[in-house]
């Protein structure tokens, strides 16, 4: 199994047979697509596709269990910003009424769109982030010509947040050990008492940043001056080969979003007047 | 052990200022620093994010608040870039999407950067020993949050059309409320807790970049 930055996929998942530069660039353009899809169905559509990759690249389709939370709480806050405190709007269908608040089908048609504009924007990043490792994002990156130092903070960066959650499971079990127990306490006492994680976080934090410095330069690292300006061998990338299949897939995913771009703003497709599960969804809800 | 000992009883001046003969220079523990507090920044910012959310990275309570402005005030330029990218990483995590969270980015620069400033434009103390230093923390946190909250709702979700006229002022109050409640508890006590350490460590920076 190989640990990504949320989860593990098996060794012979078909996803490493892919450029990382693919995935990431996956991720960046196909993130645009529900942006200028209005129809609710075709990101729906959307969305069974990443689904589908996402089985396909033999992920633990049991990570999806921890966004049906943020899947929920979205539909809510979006129900509640459109059709709870969606203002009166004499001009728009009224088709029921909460208390004293007026539903209107228009709030709901909006409610719908600009969720399933948000879905797939968030199943995209939870593929990206369940089928890349830390070393994935970094070949993308060197791939990109970011700069060694750009590229070097990120790594950092991405393998500190691991330990950072070790050191808080080690903190708490210190604590815990000490009889700190935050168990049936009030919401204000636990998030009050949270400082006493974060202190020694940042306290050991700061141990490592000068453990780290003095290793780098006992290594002869340096991101100024004139040791900086060395050619570095990308040993990394000596690993990975961009081959026909990833420039087949980058030009694939490239000229998806210049159709796109063409049928919506040529052709009108992917409007709401296109749509063909509103009507049906409005005729439902004005006569049931 | 007499330079340590000297330096945990600087006065607030001499906190800021570099003494005759004093070179500060940008060193590999300042691009470490960075590198860590984007991770505890990525760790810390996303529990805030999962456990109160308003919806689209906006949060009621959100913890990262202390490493975005407390990091800032302790490491000039460094802290503002981690507290600048981290927010986005952590708000992946949480299910914000890639784009609405890019667009946080100048919000997020804003919070970064505004307490590090007034920290060092009024010559404030970071052990937080006065009342004045009280004042000009908690102003810093009230006026970046606000700003913060004016781009992130009235620029950000608007744009995305994700919000409707009538919803702004829950989503403005939520994450100016949610940075300045979580500021309060965590902000304070970091400072208090953590400065007089740091002001001895080699990573302290008394300008913005060194």
């Amino acid at each position: 199994m190989n640990k990504t930055l949320l989860g593990y996929v098996p060794d012979r998942s078909p996803i490493y047979a892919i450029h990382p530069f693919v995935k990431l660039f996956f991720l960046l353009v196909v993130s645009l697509f529900p942006l200028f899809i209005a129809a609710p169905e075709w990101n729906f559509g959307l969305i069974i596709f990443v689904l589908l990759l996402m089985w396909y690249s033999r992920i633990n389709m049991g990570i999806m269990r921890i966004y049906v939370p943020v899947a929920i709480s979205m539909a809510s806050i979006i129900f509640l910003a459109y059709v709870i405190l969606g203002g009166y709007h004499p001009e728009y269908a009224q088709i029921g009424q909460l208390l004293a608040i007026r539903v209107y089908w228009e709030r709901i048609r909006d409610a719908i769109v600009v969720y399933f504009r948000i879905l797939p924007m968030i199943v995209m990043m939870v593929f990206f982030l369940n089928t890349s490792r830390e070393r994935d994002v970094i070949v993308a990156m060197r791939t990109l010509r970011i700069p060694f130092v750009i590229t070097y903070v990120f790594a950092m960066a991405l393998r500190s947040a691991g330990m950072v959650i070790e050191d808080f499971g080690i903190v708490r079990q210190a604590e815990q050990a000490r009889g700190f127990d935050t168990h049936g306490k009030s919401l204000p006492y636990r998030l009050r008492k949270y400082v006493m994680y974060m202190i020694p976080l940042f306290a050991l934090s700061l141990r490592r940043a000068e453990e780290f410095s003095n290793a780098l330069i006992a290594r002869g690292f340096a991101f100024t001056g004139p040791a900086s300006k060395i050619k570095r061998a990308d040993f990394i990338l000596t690993h990975y080969h961009f081959r026909r299949l990833d420039a087949l897939l980058t030009a694939i995913i490239g000229l998806a979003f210049v159709a796109l771009l063409v049928l919506r703003y040529g052709f009108g497709w992917f409007t709401l007047s296109r749509s063909v599960f509103l009507p049906w969804l409005e005729t439902l809800l004005r006569h049931r | 052990m007499a330079t340590a000992r000297a330096r945990s009883k600087l006065t607030t001046d001499q906190i800021w200022a570099t003494a005759p003969g004093e070179k500060r220079q940008v060193g590999v523990i300042h691009i470490v620093i960075t590198a860590l507090l984007i991770g505890i920044g990525f760790v810390v910012g996303a529990f805030g994010s999962i456990s109160f959310p308003l919806g689209f990275g906006v949060n009621f309570f959100w913890t990262g608040i202390a490493v975005q402005q407390v990091g800032p005030i302790w490491f000039g330029i460094w802290g503002v870039i981690a507290g600048t990218i981290f927010p986005f990483f952590s708000n992946a995590i949480a299910g914000t999407p890639f784009y609405v969270s890019a667009a946080y980015i100048p919000a997020n620069l804003i919070q970064a950067l505004l307490p590090a400033f007034a920290f060092r434009f009024f010559k404030a103390d970071i052990r937080l020993n006065s009342g004045r230093d009280f004042a000009i923390l908690i102003g810093a946190m009230v006026v970046s949050s606000a700003l913060g909250a004016m781009w992130s709702v009235l620029v950000v979700l608007r744009s995305f059309g994700l919000l409707t006229t009538n919803s702004i002022p829950l989503f403005l109050w939520g994450w100016f409320g949610g940075n300045v409640l979580a500021g309060l508890v965590f902000n304070i006590i970091l400072l208090k807790a953590l400065s007089p350490v740091v002001i001895r460590s080699t990573a302290f920076v008394k300008r913005w970049l060194a």
